[in-house]
């Protein structure tokens, strides 16, 4: 069905990799509109590197198309422009900065009057934040620090959001409720998402198509309800 | 008694300027954790500009004084983004012999351009003194050299946190990478951080020597500089706030203490040297900095 | 490399040794070319000006390529940034004239006062060390070379050190009557073609003398120090203090010791520093206060980054830099396109501030990376045992410079 619907994001050929050392080594992968596209992988496999290719920040070669547009050459200052949100690895939180300020600064883009309007849904959202307004974002617990940068990311009122590896040092119980979150946003906004997780059974749950990344090929590739099934994610990242 | 308070007052006139340098340092040191080395001659420059403006130019002194914060900043603006910004923020050292190659050349262009015969400068406050403290007489100038530190702080305070290039510079300030995934570009964010601590040190030299005690000279900023470095170190190399204090401690530490413990007065630098060396020791993040966590 | 360079080497071979016998020979040729042409008044005149190139020039340069060698040590083979070499010389300088000019020392004997003294201080200048890391290190020790001038200055001090005055030392190096300088001036004078270059025909007063006597002692004792760091960066414990600067983490986890590595190196440096003070005095004759400002310790690091940091013959070129770039400014009074009053003053400070923001730029290995890179286009050294290395492998430099590293890996 995702064939029908126009591709956000349309990645082929992408190489890349950090100065002499070639991490990603050649692949195509795609994200339509209002997908959850999960990208699953061991450590070392090129996941994070293949988020930080598509919003510019490592060298990278091949064409990466976001809606028809080559963003190979941007830089990450004119992705985020073009509608591209990306939450990093460990959160990537303002610590010394206010939960206000950290979700201003996710509106630094934006140049209308509905900054308030947003910061109070997402205060509605998540409610912690709305009570910690005016604490350092560091202070915050890890799970809430997450919220947080999702909700930054948000506010940039994104057409694509990359998310890395969101579950990463959080308590099981805490990242069931953030991936039940990405669902809910997905849904009621239509925000297409791009997901890195190791984590493959909560992801490969929220997500409707999947890819394997193994040494910085794309191994597998498929429906997510295919991959929960398939005998070898299974084995390796399912623990079954 | 008499004798204790004017070496306050001292103190305080003295501190201010260092404030005002430790300041325009921490401004550079909370984005890019660097150490503009060359912040001292920068302010020495701008202060000569006000100096010309103002002598040379006949432009009324204020204005000259501002017209040659606007100037210097646009000077280092125009120095971050050809020097500065080709090197990555995160390796200190190409940047720090930049620095201290730059503290070289500015030295040395205001020496072939004005000599280094001292000049009075003139005056940008009231002279004469406002009031008497037990005997003490404190002169208009300390009062608004004074002023002029906390006028300062409080501009640059609401300048960070009430506008949108203040928050962009927290951002970067705080997490580069973050900052450039929010859409800020980190280049003229951290020029903006340049222009400003450039005419934060003009200001600082125009106000230390708009007295009749003191003149210009392009040497006038070069042990300034150790004592701004030491009164930034003691505040928190990234706090405005603790600038101040450190400024303001430095200074009265040099008027105060010194003479005190029977120090002679050329040794009031290595009291500075001292504070800078045990803060470091003991308390690498200063009285009101951020702690910095080591990873390995 | 597209093409093998025109000549080629393999280590331990008669024409490798031939090679590098050629290199050491014109080194030599050059120090007695300096020491017997410019015993005299050697200038080259180029645009109405006059640069002399007297050998007094060359000694107070081996006084800062001795001390610049010291900064190898800490910050290009430690990875410890020190702004504060200054300290040090400025410290060796004012022992020494203290010695001489009150005690009676004979020059050389003062470097048994000297390298302890300097050494113990260091050593103690690389406690904070420790835990002061970086650009504040920089800082600190920035401060460090600020305050010398105004210990100098102390009233309590002035007994020793003959306060803003300077301290005057009027004892020469002379050399010993048997040593016909003298004739060997007079011999060189005679050779056809080049003669004329060689001093005045009449011999050497005993004021040039002197100075040729004290060039040659002081190369000496340059050579002594660069040896001795050769040896010591090629050792065990120069091994462990590169590990330090490559990662300090690393370093320690492998069992080196962190703080006797860099307490050691930052002694080391120091004491180098303070053997470099004496040969200045010896040279100039006086300590003044004004010499041994935060400046001084700057323009070491400008030598160190000009030279190259982390080689040892970018001490020499970066010593001779710093020497002769702010004398020779200083003696131009006349240059095609540029306006006079840019020659007059601190035009020499300009040029160095040019030269180390250009370089950090355009050549960050330093002045002796660029000459490198030209050389390995004509000669190439191969290691002395192929068969287990492939034929390209790393090229070695016949000066005996190991352990090259570019500027960037000094940590800050």
């Amino acid at each position: 069905m995702s064939e029908q619907r126009t591709e956000v994001l349309d990645v082929s050929h992408l190489e890349g990799g950090y100065g002499p050392i070639q991490v990603l080594h050649g692949f195509d992968f795609h994200v339509a509109e209002g997908e959850v596209v999960v990208i699953l992988g061991a450590n070392g496999a090129g996941k994070t590197t293949t988020l930080r290719a598509v919003s510019g920040m490592i060298q990278r070669t091949g064409t990466i198309k976001l809606r028809g547009e080559d963003i190979s050459k941007a830089t990450p200052p004119e992705i985020v422009r073009k509608g591209v949100a990306h939450v990093p690895q460990g959160r990537g939180t303002l610590p010394e900065l206010s939960v206000e300020d950290n979700l201003r600064v996710g509106a630094y883009i934006r140049h209308d009057d509905e900054v308030d309007d947003d910061m109070d849904q997402w205060f509605d959202v998540y409610p912690v934040l709305r009570e910690r307004r005016n604490q350092r974002a560091g202070s915050l617990s890890g799970g809430e620090q997450q919220m947080l940068a999702v909700a930054r990311a948000l506010m940039s009122r994104p057409s694509l959001l990359l998310l890395d590896e969101p579950s990463l040092g959080l308590a099981p119980i805490i990242v069931q409720d953030l991936f039940d979150r990405f669902s809910h946003i997905n849904k009621d906004t239509g925000t297409t998402m791009l997901i890195v997780e190791q984590n493959a059974q909560l992801a490969l749950g929220i997500a409707d198509r999947g890819y394997v990344l193994e040494s910085g090929h794309i191994q597998i590739e498929g429906p997510a309800d295919d991959l929960i099934h398939d005998d070898a994610i299974r084995k390796a990242y399912l623990g079954v | 008694m008499e004798l204790f308070i004017n070496r306050i007052f001292d103190g305080l006139s003295n501190g201010a300027t260092y404030a005002l340098i430790a300041m325009a340092l921490v401004m550079i040191f909370k984005a890019t954790t660097l150490i503009n080395f060359a912040q001292g001659e920068f302010a020495m420059f701008g202060g000569f500009i006000a100096y010309v403006l103002a002598t040379e130019r006949g432009v009324p002194m204020w204005g000259a004084v501002i017209l040659a914060m606007l100037l210097s900043a646009l000077l280092a603006a125009g120095i971050e983004r050809t020097l500065i910004r080709p090197f990555d923020p995160a390796d200190h050292l190409p940047l720090v012999i930049i620095t201290l190659g730059l503290f070289l050349a500015i030295n040395a262009i205001a020496g072939i351009v004005w000599r280094f015969d001292p000049r009075a400068f003139p005056e940008l406050f009231p002279s004469g003194n406002a009031t008497s403290i037990g005997g003490a007489n404190l002169s208009w100038y300390t009062i608004f050299t004074v002023l002029t530190v906390f006028v300062v702080a409080g501009g640059l305070t609401l300048l960070l946190n009430k506008t949108k290039i203040g928050l962009a510079f927290r951002a970067v300030s705080s997490n580069l990478e973050s900052s450039e995934l929010v859409g800020i570009k980190v280049g003229p964010t951290l020029q903006f951080g340049w222009a400003i601590a450039a005419a934060v040190g003009t200001l600082a030299v125009a106000v230390f020597v708009a007295t009749p005690v003191r003149q210009i000279e392009p040497n006038v900023m070069i042990t300034g500089l150790i004592f701004a470095v030491s009164a930034a170190a003691l505040g928190g190399l990234d706090s405005l706030g603790g600038a101040i204090v450190g400024g303001l401690a430095i200074g009265l530490v040099q008027s105060i203490v010194v003479p005190y413990v029977g120090v002679p007065s050329e040794l009031s630098l290595l009291a500075a040297v001292v504070v800078l060396m045990l803060v470091l020791l003991f308390k690498p993040s200063g009285l009101f900095g951020t702690p910095a966590v080591e990873r390995v | 490399m597209a093409t093998a360079p025109r000549f080629q080497f393999t280590e331990g071979t008669t024409q490798y040794r031939t090679y590098k016998l050629i290199g050491y020979g014109i080194l030599l040729l050059l120090i007695l070319i300096v020491a017997f042409a410019y015993s005299d008044t050697g200038s080259i005149t180029l645009f109405d000006n006059d640069y002399k190139i007297s050998i007094t020039r060359v000694t107070k340069a081996i006084s800062f390529i001795i001390a610049i060698l010291g900064l190898q040590v800490v910050a290009g083979f430690t990875g410890q940034l020190s702004l504060g070499q200054g300290f040090f010389f400025g410290v060796g300088a004012y022992l020494s004239a203290w010695l001489v000019a009150d005690h009676n020392w004979p020059w050389l004997l003062t470097l048994v006062v000297i390298i302890p003294t300097c050494f113990i201080f260091g050593m103690a200048f690389g406690i904070p060390a420790l835990r002061i890391k970086g650009l504040y290190l920089a800082l600190v020790t920035l401060g460090l070379a600020a305050i010398l001038p105004s210990l100098i200055l102390l009233d309590k001090l002035e007994p020793y050190t003959a306060g803003a005055a300077g301290k005057q030392t009027d004892s020469d190096l002379v050399p010993p009557g048997w040593l016909p300088l003298d004739g060997i001036v007079d011999a060189l004078h005679k050779i056809p073609l080049v003669g004329q270059y060689f001093g005045d025909g009449d011999g050497l007063s005993s004021r040039e003398e002197q100075r040729v006597w004290t060039f040659f002692i002081m190369t000496i004792v340059a050579v002594v120090c660069f040896k001795m760091v050769g040896n010591l960066i090629k050792s065990r414990p120069g091994r462990a203090i590169r590990a330090v600067r490559d990662n300090e983490t690393s370093a320690a986890v492998n069992g080196i010791g962190l703080a006797y590595h860099k307490t050691m190196s930052f002694g080391v440096a120091s004491a180098l520093g303070g053997v470099g003070g004496m040969v200045y005095v010896a040279e100039l004759g006086i300590a003044s206060p004004g010499d041994f400002t935060q400046l001084l310790s700057i323009l070491f690091i400008v030598g160190l980054v000009v030279g190259g940091v982390g080689t040892l013959s970018g001490a020499v070129v970066g010593g001779l830099v710093i020497a002769f770039v702010p004398d020779w400014a200083s003696s131009t009074q006349n240059f095609p396109g540029v306006p006079e009053r840019w020659l007059q003053g601190p035009t020499g400070g300009l040029i160095l501030g040019i030269m180390l923001i250009v370089l950090t730029f355009v050549l960050p290995g330093g002045i002796v990376a660029g000459v490198r890179r030209l050389r390995a286009r004509f000669v190439r050294v191969n290691p002395a045992r192929p068969p287990l290395l492939n034929a390209d492998g790393p090229t070695i430099d016949p000066l005996a410079d190991s352990a090259t590293v570019d500027a960037a890996s000094v940590k800050t």
